[in-house]
């Protein structure tokens, strides 16, 4: 990871305050994600925006933090998470294509598939408890 | 069945060169290069490359003490063999094969959007259509292979039967595009398809 400060990377000391908040608003956001009344949409964006959040609890708590000022740092918070929360290889690439349906999606108005959401949901509440779970033995030791 | 119509129309070798260089028209590689991709032995290739090139298909450029191929799109066939490349071996292979573990449940797997419409660009992601039982993750696994070969980033959408049939019944732009505009089969053909979009379930007349 140190390879990528600078780039796509900067070094930081953890903020405990500010990764507590992000975990909360994560699962704030899956709670949302959880709705069914609300569009398949809608609920899609909350739960991806909930793997991001915990994605960026574990790269902050990991002593890092993304440059949003460069392009592709979804990309970059969701490729660390094998660094920075021990999520195994399958889950990147799901977690991956999940980040590109979106994409798509912002860019063509194309709908979200009810496939699409009940993973991005699962995912997100699995990335939750794994981040939640490290972070709080990370603060332990 | 595409397979099967690619490799009795191109013996092996030429059908998977022809594959690489004429559905990215604007890359130049070496040898090595299309031998890896392909997987190919650089050997044998070389006679291969020769042989294309002097026929017009490919242009061969030597950069310091390598030759690189490209396709050539001022060949009066390139159009032709490129359509026919993109419909067989290509993508439509390619995808085949990576989708096969899941062909169980899949009803329908197809490609839409530029690439079926043949007006992609070098950045043009691959859009895919899955009607079927099969998950969003498992679908997203088994394309993942894809990218490298294809050079390209594939977007699946995953779709459950009654779920596609609602939104066709629904008159849903996206859903209607897909039905009218062009369009390549991996899984299944456009009659089944035709068939699943149509589908109701006793009772749901929604």
């Amino acid at each position: 990871m140190k390879k990528l400060v600078g780039i796509s990377l900067q070094e930081i000391t953890p903020d405990w305050e500010m990764i507590s908040r992000l975990l909360t608003a994560a699962a704030r956001n899956l709670s949302d994600a959880n709705i069914v009344e609300i569009s398949l949409e809608t609920r899609f964006d909350a739960a991806y925006k909930s793997i991001l959040q915990s994605a960026n609890a574990a790269l902050q708590a990991s002593g890092y933090r993304t440059l949003t000022s460069k392009p592709g740092h979804h990309q970059t918070m969701i490729q660390l998470l094998t660094k920075t929360a021990g999520v195994d290889r399958e889950t990147i690439i799901v977690l991956d294509a999940l980040r590109r349906q979106r994409n798509v999606v912002d860019y063509s108005g194309d709908i979200i598939p009810a496939s699409a959401v009940s993973e991005c949901v699962k995912q997100a509440t699995c990335l939750l408890n794994q981040v939640s779970q490290r972070i709080s033995d990370q603060k332990a030791d | 069945m595409s397979l099967t119509l690619a490799s009795v129309l191109f013996k092996d070798y030429r059908r998977r060169v022809l594959g690489l260089l004429l559905l990215h028209p604007g890359e130049s590689y070496h040898v090595r290069e299309i031998a890896r991709l392909t997987d190919t032995v650089a050997g044998t290739l070389h006679k291969e490359l020769a042989t294309l090139a002097k026929a017009g298909i490919l242009v061969a450029q030597t950069r310091g003490n390598q030759k690189l191929y490209t396709a050539n799109r001022e060949c009066p066939v390139f159009e032709e063999l490129a359509s026919i490349l993109r419909k067989t071996s290509g993508m439509v292979d390619v995808l085949a094969a990576a989708l096969e573990p899941l062909s169980e449940q899949i009803d329908t797997a197809l490609i839409f959007g530029s690439v079926a419409q043949g007006r992609e660009t070098t950045r043009s992601d691959v859009d895919v259509l899955l009607v079927g039982t099969a998950g969003f993750a498992a679908v997203a696994e088994a394309l993942y292979s894809c990218h490298e070969v294809l050079g390209r980033e594939i977007n699946p959408k995953v779709y459950d039967k009654r779920e596609w049939a609602k939104l066709i019944h629904s008159n849903n732009g996206f859903a209607l595009e897909i039905m009218e505009k062009p369009k390549m089969f991996i899984v299944g053909g456009s009659e089944a398809f035709e068939k699943i979009s149509r589908y109701q379930s006793a009772g749901d007349n929604t």
